[in-house]
């Protein structure tokens, strides 16, 4: 969205084209941004692209194509002809691919008991839990009985940095994420147990150490120990066990709700993208770039560009930040190629 | 190590059961282990059982006989790794990290995550046991820390059950390289330092001995209900019917044939044990054997004394 | 209460017929009716098997596997003692390693592992096997364990099977709790069936025979055999603890039954509950049997003279008569002398 906004205001008219039927990705679903929780004096995720969505709808050179995925990308930069999956075609100067990513599945990860045991769920499901706009209405519940879940555990690193299960990268946003979680649960419910269970505390970015911080004024208890397994009890609560590595001891601890901070991985259709629009992937999955510094956004083929989580989970601020570099990029491209 | 060959052969009497180390040491190395084979091979015509492998399990005779056979075949022996481990006895324990076949495939790096530990029986039964530390020492390539470490008790709490290796992210062998390490511990004698390391010398004839002449590590015979009274009543009520009760089932205990207790045709036990020994296993046997020696001498009690005491202390 | 499933998530190439059956040393050396049920099972199943070769020096031996554990033998004679297994087999025209032990079923896979991660050492484990027995080192088609060829057949035996695992009186399934061996499940996970966190290799023999599975907090907790932990007494404290932990843990379940697959957790899960009770006043009284045992009593074979339950501490008559099977308690022993069992 971003991208098709900020070349608007360059005068550059773009066709955005979009899977679902609706537009803003998986933020839509948030119960609130971080790292200051009303950024920009947006509620939660469908606040921001409410507006992000009337503005772009707003100008005639947006064209916006919900419920439609692009199958074939033929001819070369600046003279593309995109072929979309309802059998039309557009013409176009250039393409940005700004497919996102998919939070891992842990329904692999046995260890775990997703799906086996209820009360265990991923971050998506607690972040629509949270969401006044939710299930149910913000509440903290037990999925097994519906009762307020007092206990919840937050696991990190679910399906990142595992070289056993091939994905030895650093999801880089799911600390933060969980730590929003953390925080905003204490902050509706003081009385309640937070804990987090994570092997480094990855708060990096500008706002995020502070959130990390008052997270823990807040009482959300942080144990440095990787979760090894999660079981259910016989009133469906869930015994999960860790080691508190800075005591040195085993911990095994009750809890109502857990929530495993599920890392990123490449969009589903990523290898059929790929294949479509004549692009290579890295070795983690992801959209390659053509040069790592100089031009970051510039996929493998001439003409075609990357923005946002397509090339690995980032915050929203900085998939704002990828909109408006890639647009500019474009600009400049096509300006110079048709001059 | 005392070991004599006497120009003739003799074959001496049953009573050889009930010496000890102490009268046995003077008997020549062929005497002996010619005697404890006649023994072993008086078949009972009729039924084709062996009645006197009951006798000879471990007794102090078995380990005297044990003791000159091995040391021969490590004098003998000579082979690749044979001599990579005498070798190795002599390096420090950082090159055997590197060189060891187990130990230079077990690690890589590790984030300190802390699964092992957290899924490992014996880090919750001891509570100064803590697996991932002892990746910490592995990976510090510090000589000092790792000498500490295989003096240690906590090296031998391990049960070597592998709850550490399905989880580990970074896919390490920690159950590997503390196998390594024991090894490497007791090579060097480092084992002495700690009362559950010592107890090897247990184990060394105990499964070793039971290795050595049975091919199988362990004979039904050795799972006392003296030894065992946690296993109850009826365990000892069955023990004392062992032989009968295998019988029926279709095993065959001191008898030729397939499954429990059964006597290996000399030829296969003979394979065996040069697998064994081509492996290099001799070297550590033949340095239990001095280092206990030792240990038992400083202690001033018979090595026979010193077997049963550390199979009792923990 | 409900019990949850955890689906496997991985199901290995189990081979169908032609197998060379290494034995193990804890069941031949206290519960040996369960190794000969193997074989049993196979000829049951009209399965080519051999336990040995032909020559008087191819008898199997033990793969040092305890002894390995318990920190006595160097990785290399394990290398040649299982090349020798595999050279036997092979002599005999076989491809298929089963093993009775779950121990054994790991370190034969290890060394398979050994000769993938050092390139020459194939090379240089062939001539010393040569050297030290004129054998050749053959590397096997499959290895597998003894349950993992039940688990393959355990429809066809579900057919043949006289009693299912519910109670007879009831129809109730019976609810077995599956205690899987942590050397089949946990050193290899990508060789067993359903990885370390959701083995399947006893929970599908439960499933198809008509019992319940039990989803226990300690499911996948270690019996606490731990080779030197047992094999020396005054470490066996450590054993009985797990044991303990995995009763505790599994109680409010109220199993009929344990299974097992690997000897060393048959024989402690069982032998262990006496000592419990002397020490906490506890009578968990949970009968546990092998994968072996189980079939031979629900194909109705005689729970003394074949299957061997007389071997086990707990007693398991209580099981049998929740699953209708007769016996004649008088065959228990083979003297005459009263007993008064916990």
């Amino acid at each position: 969205m971003q991208v098709a906004l900020v070349l608007s205001s360059l005068g550059m008219p773009s066709v955005l084209v979009e899977k679902s039927p609706i537009l803003g990705g998986r933020v839509p679903k948030l119960s609130r941004t971080f790292p200051f929780f009303n950024d920009d004096g947006f509620h939660d995720g469908k606040e921001f692209t409410d507006a992000m969505e009337r503005d772009l709808r707003a100008t005639p050179l947006i064209d916006v194509r919900c419920s439609t995925v692009v199958s074939a990308l033929r001819g070369a930069f600046p003279n593309f002809t995109v072929e979309l999956g309802d059998g039309s075609s557009i013409a176009a100067g250039a393409v940005v691919v700004a497919t996102g990513f998919t939070p891992f599945d842990p329904t692999s990860l046995k260890e775990y008991g997703y799906e086996a045991y209820p009360n265990v769920i991923t971050a998506t499901e607690l972040e629509w839990m949270l969401n006044p706009r939710g299930p149910t209405g913000g509440r903290l519940v037990r999925p097994s009985d519906g009762k307020d879940a007092q206990r919840l555990a937050i696991v990190f690193c679910v399906g990142s940095r595992n070289k056993r299960i091939g994905a030895p990268f650093c999801s880089r946003i799911c600390c933060s994420y969980s730590t929003k979680q953390a925080s905003t649960v204490m902050e509706r419910n003081p009385k309640a147990l937070v804990a987090c269970f994570y092997m480094d505390v990855r708060t990096y970015d500008r706002g995020f150490e502070e959130m990390y911080s008052l997270a823990q004024e807040r009482g959300v208890r942080y144990i440095r120990g990787r979760v090894s397994m999660c079981r259910q009890l016989p009133d469906g609560s869930i015994s999960v066990r860790a080691e508190n590595t800075l005591l040195n001891r085993p911990f095994t601890g009750e809890f109502d709700l857990v929530s495993l901070s599920t890392g990123m991985r490449p969009c589903e259709d990523v290898n059929q993208l790929a294949s479509s629009l004549g692009i290579t992937c890295g070795p983690d999955g992801f959209f390659l770039c053509r040069e790592w510094f100089r031009h970051p956004h510039d996929a493998t083929r001439d003409g075609v560009f990357l923005a946002g989580c397509a090339t690995g989970m980032k915050p929203i601020r900085n998939c704002m930040i990828d909109g408006a570099a890639v647009a500019a990029r474009v600009t400049a491209l096509l300006r110079e190629a048709r001059a | 190590m005392n070991r004599k060959v006497s120009p003739t052969q003799q074959i001496f009497p049953a009573d050889l059961l009930s010496k000890g180390h102490e009268e046995l040491k003077g008997m020549p190395d062929d005497e002996l282990v010619s005697a404890y084979e006649s023994m072993r091979d008086d078949e009972v015509a009729t039924d084709h059982t062996y009645p006197n492998i009951r006798r000879l399990y471990g007794t102090s005779l078995e380990r005297e006989k044990d003791r000159r056979e091995i040391g021969a075949r490590v004098d003998e022996c000579g082979t690749e790794m044979q001599e990579w481990y005498e070798k190795a006895r002599n390096e420090p324990c950082t090159w055997w990290l590197k060189n060891h076949l187990v130990a230079k495939h077990a690690l890589k790096s590790c984030i300190a995550c802390g699964v092992c530990t957290s899924r490992c029986p014996a880090a919750q039964y001891y509570p100064e046991y803590n697996p991932r530390a002892i990746v910490d020492v592995a990976l510090s390539d510090n000589e000092d820390r790792l000498v500490e470490l295989l003096k240690s008790e906590v090296l031998w709490y391990c049960g070597q059950c592998g709850s550490c290796k399905p989880l580990c992210p970074l896919e390490n062998n920690l159950m590997g390289l503390i196998s390594s390490l024991r090894f490497l511990a007791q090579l060097k004698g480092y084992h002495l330092h700690s009362v559950r390391g010592r107890q090897q010398y247990a184990m060394r004839h105990l499964c070793g001995g039971n290795l050595w002449n049975r091919a199988c590590t362990l004979y039904f015979r050795n799972i006392t209900a003296e030894g065992h009274p946690d296993f109850g009543p009826r365990y000892a009520k069955y023990q004392s019917e062992a032989e009968g009760q295998m019988v029926r089932l279709g095993a065959n205990p001191d008898r030729p044939g397939h499954f429990g207790g059964r006597k290996l045709p000399p030829q296969t036990l003979a394979e065996f044990r040069s697998c064994l020994a081509s492996g290099g296993t001799l070297v550590l046997w033949n340095q239990l054997e001095e280092y206990a020696s030792e240990d038992a001498r400083k202690s001033g009690v018979s090595i026979d004394e010193y077997h049963d005491r550390v199979h009792r202390q923990g | 209460m409900a019990t949850a499933t955890i689906a496997p998530e991985t199901i290995k190439e189990i081979p169908e017929n032609d197998f060379f059956l290494t034995p193990s040393c804890i069941l031949g050396a206290i519960n040996p009716g369960t190794e000969i049920l193997i074989s049993r099972i196979y000829d049951l199943l009209g399965l080519r098997w051999k336990a040995a070769g032909d020559r008087a020096e191819s008898q199997c031996t033990c793969c040092t596997g305890f002894s390995s554990h318990g920190d006595l033998i160097s990785i290399e004679s394990t290398l040649l003692v299982t090349a020798r297994l595999w050279s036997v087999a092979t002599e005999i025209g076989i491809e298929n390693i089963t093993t009775a032990c779950v121990t054994s079923f790991a370190i034969h896979n290890e060394c398979l592992e050994m000769y993938k991660h050092e390139p020459e050492l194939y090379e240089r484990v062939d001539r010393w096997l040569q050297q030290a027995c004129g054998r050749r080192l053959q590397i096997p088609k499959h290895v597998v364990h003894a349950s993992d060829i039940m688990y393959r057949n355990r429809e066809a035996l579900a057919e043949k099977l006289r009693y299912r695992l519910v109670d007879h009186n009831t129809g109730r399934p019976l609810r077995i709790v599956d205690h899987v061996g942590c050397h089949y499940a946990k050193v290899f996970p990508e060789k067993s069936i359903g990885g370390s966190e959701s083995c399947d290799v006893l929970a599908g023999l439960i499933r198809a025979w008509g019992g319940e599975t039990v989803d226990y907090p300690e499911r996948r907790h270690c019996c606490g055999m731990g080779f030197r932990q047992c094999a020396i007494r005054p470490n066996r404290g450590y054993t009985m603890a797990c044991v303990l932990k995995k009763l505790e843990s599994m109680e409010p379940w109220k199993p009929d039954a344990i299974l097992t697959n690997c000897p060393g957790c048959n024989l402690f899960l069982d032998k262990e509950q006496w000592a419990i009770l002397q020490m906490t006043g506890v009578e968990y009284n949970i009968p546990t049997l092998s994968y072996t045992e189980l079939a031979g009593l629900l194909l109705g074979w005689d729970p003394y003279d074949v299957v061997g339950i007389q071997a086990h501490t707990v007693p398991v008559e209580p099981l049998l008569d929740k699953l209708g099977i007769p016996y004649d308690k008088s065959k228990e022993w083979l003297t005459k002398e009263n007993l008064e069992v916990t």
